[in-house]
């Protein structure tokens, strides 16, 4: 093997040999360099393989033959060894995207690019702590060589802004390095390791000059203004050295040096990382620049790492996990953000959509940014989750709440960036992309799905089969170039296999109830909503990936055990169906919405689990009902999560727009599906919670308001809107009031009411908002007020609307009434009286919008431009019929789905059940016969129906233009439409019910967030004397806080 | 009067000059004035260095005709501070270089030796 030496001889040798071509051939000099560049890698890599396979000892290099601490020795260990290959291969990559950057500046600049490299090698290898001060300077001093040959005046003064401020910094290390020697008599680490300097006095003093300026080299937010100001400047070439390279083997030095310091300083390490952390990225949210903003988000995932350091004893073996797992992401995902950043070259975010003429780079930075995020599959994810966990085992809650904060705020300022690349502009100019650029770029993103496989195996938390739905993504993704019809029918016949498999082999046979009814939901609620994905004309890429992963998301929550695979299984369905959302055509900012409250619903979530697992050791689902110490605040965390995704109110405002900007069939599967998910997570929460009776019942008594609430302001918000989609989303926020309050009822009937609508809501909703899409298709207008009397043009579709409206309003014979009756009864046995009010109030509000979908759309006069309309394609009508006859089974013989559901509530609420006899259902309040009611409404309405059309041969078909019908004097176009505002008159009465204040409440806290974020950066004033202070600063605050100062 | 020793003297006078330098780095607008307050503070700093290693009544670390190779351990003073302010020297030359060179161009670009003119990145 290669000797760790040589990475200096080589790396030396080049610089200075590089010196000798001048300038003469730069092909030659740039050649050299490379190879240079890609030994040094070679040689760290061979290390690291040889670590990993070979059970390779550690070895020391003693330089001039004499053992330290008479020479400076060199270690070479696995942890050495992983992150010299990190370096250097980011060296390489660097060198590979610089390639035409180094051949301009010539030589000068290639020799300072090794000397940087060689520096860092230095520093994560030496253990004498003189020598490791010598080559951080030389890092230092070759990284603000680089700098200066940029020539761009920004540059050039954060460049000297850098200088001065590691020049203050460099001067502590200096004196702490000195004073040591004096205690301790050797500048070899290990002995200072081992001669406790804290303990002797004034060795304390210097132990804390030496920790000091190593925190300090790690850019701590707040004394960082100068680290901040030289990432915006430079060469977006170099902002991954720095990031990458440069805060990598600083953190080395940390880890190195951490020993000398001892436990005493794990603690103030923990919290220079957690106000790193939460302040960086505080101060991110009001960035425009994607350079700083790459600077801010850099900053904090160093703390972050920071944290994850001074809990190395607490971790124990997951420690080196833990760290590996969120560096590997920071490292990668940030250099590929830099590189792309580069390769756009603007610096304003705002200016990024430039990028939509590339859909290829959109993927690639929406995998970095996730990546940065810690959602899954990548890699940060699982060593978050272990970070959680172990912080809340250890009681450190306040730590946990600040870490997810401060993930929320990286969310926001991520996740608005991400949207402002997909913002539809015309004209945007062609972007050129050098092919050289292109290649670190695609190599880190296959990187980051390698370790993301690695991550995942190494966690031992999930199995191999949650990669699957995966390598499908990915094939369908790479098979993207095909028409969707074949894609469709791929889509559909992978969801069609999996439910089989899922439910007719796995679940049936245990006959688990609740996993059979939400399966069937998901999945094959998926099958019915592919299909009017036949009408779409092209390829529609990347739609079919995403469809994929949020459905095997779906499933994932079906067959998750533990809670590790719930949240897995929950991230994945969120980040899908966000970016199924974000497809739409205005969608950027409703979806900005709808992932920022998903985000901080999955953190409470994540933060519940925490706790949950803090008591009971376990993360087995079945655990949840084991929790009782923190029972309360684990089953209130954890509810806000599902409660954000079933928009119950409070925070229900991401859902109107969302669901009215998304593309039509999405809209159809997030509505009937996806809210489901929400419903089922209730539903696994709250039957943890009715094992057992130490939870707080004001839990269930406050989620029933909640429910009781968002049951009237949903239906009462729906009755006035002219937007149809949004008219249907505002009654999914009635109707999911209705089964959180169903549920929170904890009663077998309430159960059993939730279960039933959630069956009938996925039946009738689905097929509503696919009715109305069709017809949307053909009018190509969502405002009702443009639509009327297509009931001649669309038939089929009317009849659709019809009979999914009768089940929504509850009203007999179909299927809603089921879950009314039911409803009725769970109520009138509770007691809750006045919440039930309230409810039954929202039931007849539900009749006016319904009565507005029929009557506004496909009654009344025709619109002219609608003369020659069709009727809605048949892929649209063919699930709406799928779903009539699943609404008319259910209605004529609800027993066949009420009866097991009834059985398996009762393992968990024994009492008040319904009673079979045949096909009438009876409580000890009353009895009601489905299938006798259909029968007589069949009757009537047979009789009625004969009346009628002999009735028909006297009717006067009168033209739409007869005046005598109509008198009209238009004067907007909106009221030309006979039905425009119908419900003026309840809206004077009712108005202050549906007040946008929840909206104004939640645009008050995210502007406040804004406005003092914009404040507090002000302290960051550009002027490098300012900076220079901040840090003495930092230091006098930090050693009053260690001394006890405070 | 006991403390009153060369090494504290040297001490002393190492703090005291690494404190003006410091007070240059941090209060001076000009930028030359920026970097001769970092070349004292770092001038102090090796002044520190040296007396740290210094034991009283002891010579240079040199074996000449006044230092018997064989008893000089006890003779002479620490060697290795000696040997550490010598590259910090070196190091600090190259940083005053570098800050020097960076002066100039920031002249070249805007024509000012003023720190106030130079924060356009900022927040």
């Amino acid at each position: 093997m290669v000797g760790p030496i040589y990475i200096i001889a080589i790396a030396l040798g080049t610089a200075f040999s590089l010196g000798f071509f001048k300038n003469a051939n730069r092909n030659i000099s740039f050649s050299l360099m490379f190879l240079a560049m890609a030994f040094l890698t070679f040689i760290s890599g061979q290390w690291l393989y040889a670590f990993l396979t070979q059970q390779q000892e550690t070895i020391q290099i003693f330089t001039a033959g004499f053992k330290p601490p008479f020479s400076i020795s060199l270690q070479m260990g696995f942890h050495e060894a992983v992150f010299l290959t990190m370096i250097n291969s980011l060296g390489l990559l660097s060198a590979i995207y610089l390639f035409d950057h180094l051949r301009e500046k010539g030589v000068n600049m290639m020799m300072v690019f090794m000397l940087l490299f060689m520096g860092l090698n230095v520093v994560v290898m030496t253990r004498d702590i003189f020598n490791l001060f010598v080559f951080l300077e030389i890092s230092s001093i070759a990284l603000v060589g680089l700098i200066i040959l940029e020539k761009k005046q920004d540059a050039i003064s954060s460049g000297f802004k850098y200088l001065i401020a590691s020049g203050v910094i460099s001067g502590i290390l200096l004196i702490g390095i000195v004073a040591t020697y004096y205690y301790s008599g050797s500048l070899y680490i290990n002995d200072l390791i081992s001669a406790n300097l804290s303990l002797v006095k004034g060795g304390s003093v210097a132990v804390f000059l030496i920790m000091i300026a190593v925190i300090l080299e790690l850019k701590p937010f707040p004394a960082n203004g100068w680290a901040l100001d030289v990432y915006q400047s430079v060469n977006a070439g170099i902002g991954p050295i720095i990031s990458g390279g440069i805060a990598t083997a600083s953190l080395f030095i940390l880890y190195k040096l951490l020993p000398i310091g001892g436990d005493a300083w794990l603690l103030p390490i923990g919290i220079t990382g957690v106000i790193s952390f939460l302040g960086s990225n505080f101060l991110g949210i009001k960035q425009k620049s994607s350079n700083r903003i790459l600077a801010y988000s850099s900053i904090s995932q160093v703390g972050l790492l920071m944290i994850i350091m001074s809990l190395s004893t607490s971790l124990g073996d997951k420690f080196e996990f833990v760290f590996f797992s969120v560096l590997i992401s920071q490292y990668l995902a940030k250099a590929g953000l830099f590189w792309i950043a580069g390769i756009i070259n603007k610096d304003e975010i705002d200016d990024w959509n430039i990028l939509k003429k590339s859909p290829g780079l959109i993927v690639l930075v929406g995998i970095f940014m996730f990546t940065l995020l810690g959602l899954p599959p990548f890699p940060a994810f699982y060593g978050k989750w272990e970070l959680i966990m172990n912080l809340s085992q250890s009681g450190n809650f306040v730590w946990v709440g600040i870490i997810l904060l401060g993930s929320l705020f990286e969310a926001i300022y991520l996740l608005r960036w991400f949207g402002k690349i997909l913002i539809k502009q015309d004209n945007l100019e062609d972007l050129k992309i050098k092919f050289h650029k292109l290649i670190p770029v695609i190599f880190v993103s296959f990187a980051i799905l390698l370790f993301s496989y690695l991550t995942a195996k190494w966690s031992g938390l999930i199995g191999i089969k949650y990669y699957i739905p995966f390598i499908i993504a990915l094939l369908i993704f790479a098979f993207d170039f095909l028409p969707v019809f074949i894609k469709n029918i791929a889509a559909i016949s992978t969801v069609a296999w999996y439910s089989y498999v899922l439910i007719y082999q796995t679940y049936i046979p245990e006959n688990d109830i609740l996993r059979i009814v939400f399966g069937s939901i998901f999945l094959i609620g998926a099958i019915i909503m592919l299909i009017p994905g036949f009408t779409f004309k092209g390829k529609r890429q990347g739609f079919y990936p995403l469809v994929i992963l949020m459905f095997s998301g779906l499933a994932g929550l079906i067959e998750a055990r533990t809670t590790f695979q719930f949240f897995f299984a929950w991230e994945i369905m969120t980040l899908a169906s966000y970016l199924l959302i974000i497809r739409g055509k205005n969608a950027v900012k409703p979806s900005f919405n709808y992932i920022l409250f998903s985000m901080a619903g999955a953190f409470t979530m994540f933060a519940g689990f925490g706790l949950a697992f803090a008591e009971t050791g376990s993360i087995s689902l079945n655990a949840l009902a084991d929790v009782l110490v923190y029972a309360n605040w684990a089953y209130a965390l954890i509810a806000i999560g599902f409660l954000v995704k079933i928009a119950a109110f409070g925070v229900h405002i991401w859902l109107p727009s969302s669901y009215a900007e998304a593309d039509d069939d999405v809209t159809s599967m997030i509505s009937a599906i996806l809210i489901k998910s929400g419903v089922f997570g209730l539903i696994i929460l709250m039957l943890s919670m009715s094992l057992k009776n130490a939870v707080s019942p004001n839990i269930p008594y406050v989620l029933g308001w909640i429910g009781a609430i968002g049951a009237l302001i949903g239906n009462m918000m729906a009755i006035y809107q002219e937007d149809v989609k949004k008219l249907i989303a505002y009654s999914s926020i009635g109707i999911m009031g209705y089964i959180l309050f169903a549920l929170s009822m904890m009663s077998h009937m309430g159960w059993l009411t939730a279960f039933t609508y959630s069956i009938v809501h996925f039946l009738y909703k689905g097929l509503l908002f696919l009715a109305i899409a069709g017809v949307i298709y053909r009018t190509q207008t969502r405002n009702i007020y443009e639509m009327g009397g297509l009931i001649k043009r669309m038939p089929l579709s009317f009849i659709s609307v019809l009979i999914g409206i009768i089940t929504l309003a509850g009203m007999p014979p179909l299927a809603g009434f089921a879950g009314k009756w039911m409803f009725y009864n769970a109520v009138i046995m509770k007691g809750w009286y006045l919440q039930g009010a309230i409810v039954f109030f929202s039931g007849i509000v539900a009749f006016l919008y319904c009565f507005k979908l029929i009557h506004n759309i496909f009654l009344g006069p025709l619109k002219d431009n609608h003369r020659k309309l069709k009727e809605a394609s048949i892929w649209w009508l063919i699930p709406q019929f799928i779903l009539i006859i699943g609404i008319m089974v259910i209605s004529v013989y609800p027993k066949i789905v009420v009866e097991p559901i009834g059985q398996y509530l009762s393992m968990y609420f024994p009492n008040d059940g319904l009673v079979w006899d045949g096909t009438t259902a009876s409580t000890r309040l009353g009895y009601w016969d489905a299938t006798k009611i259909m029968t007589v409404f069949a009757g009537m309405f047979g009789v009625l129906f004969i009346i009628l059309y002999s009735m028909s041969r006297k009717t006067q078909l009168v033209e739409q233009f007869n005046i005598v019908f109509q008198g009209e004097r238009p004067e907007r176009p909106e009221t030309t439409h006979y039905a425009h505002n119908m419900y003026a008159p309840y809206n004077k009465a009712l108005g202050f019910l549906t007040a946008p204040f929840i909206t104004s409440a939640w645009k008050f806290v995210y502007e406040s967030i804004h406005s003092i974020s914009d404040q507090v950066r002000k302290f960051y004033t550009g002027n490098g004397q300012t900076y220079a202070m901040h840090i003495i600063i930092y230091v006098v605050v930090f050693y009053l806080f260690i001394n006890g100062g405070f | 009067m006991e403390n009153i020793t060369l090494q504290n003297i040297s001490l002393a006078i190492g703090i005291l000059v690494i404190l003006i330098g410091l007070w240059g780095l941090l209060t001076q607008k000009n930028l030359i004035k920026i970097v001769i307050g970092f070349a004292l503070f770092d001038t102090g700093i090796h002044i520190v260095m040296v007396s740290i290693g210094y034991i009283k009544n002891r010579t240079a670390p040199i074996i000449d005709s006044a230092v018997d190779m064989n008893n000089a351990s006890n003779l002479v003073v620490d060697p290795i501070p000696q040997a550490l302010v010598l590259t910090a020297i070196v190091i600090g030359l190259g940083i005053t270089a570098l800050m020097l060179s960076y002066v100039l161009k920031m002249y070249q670009k805007k024509k000012s030796l003023d720190i106030t003119n130079y924060k356009d990145l900022k927040w």
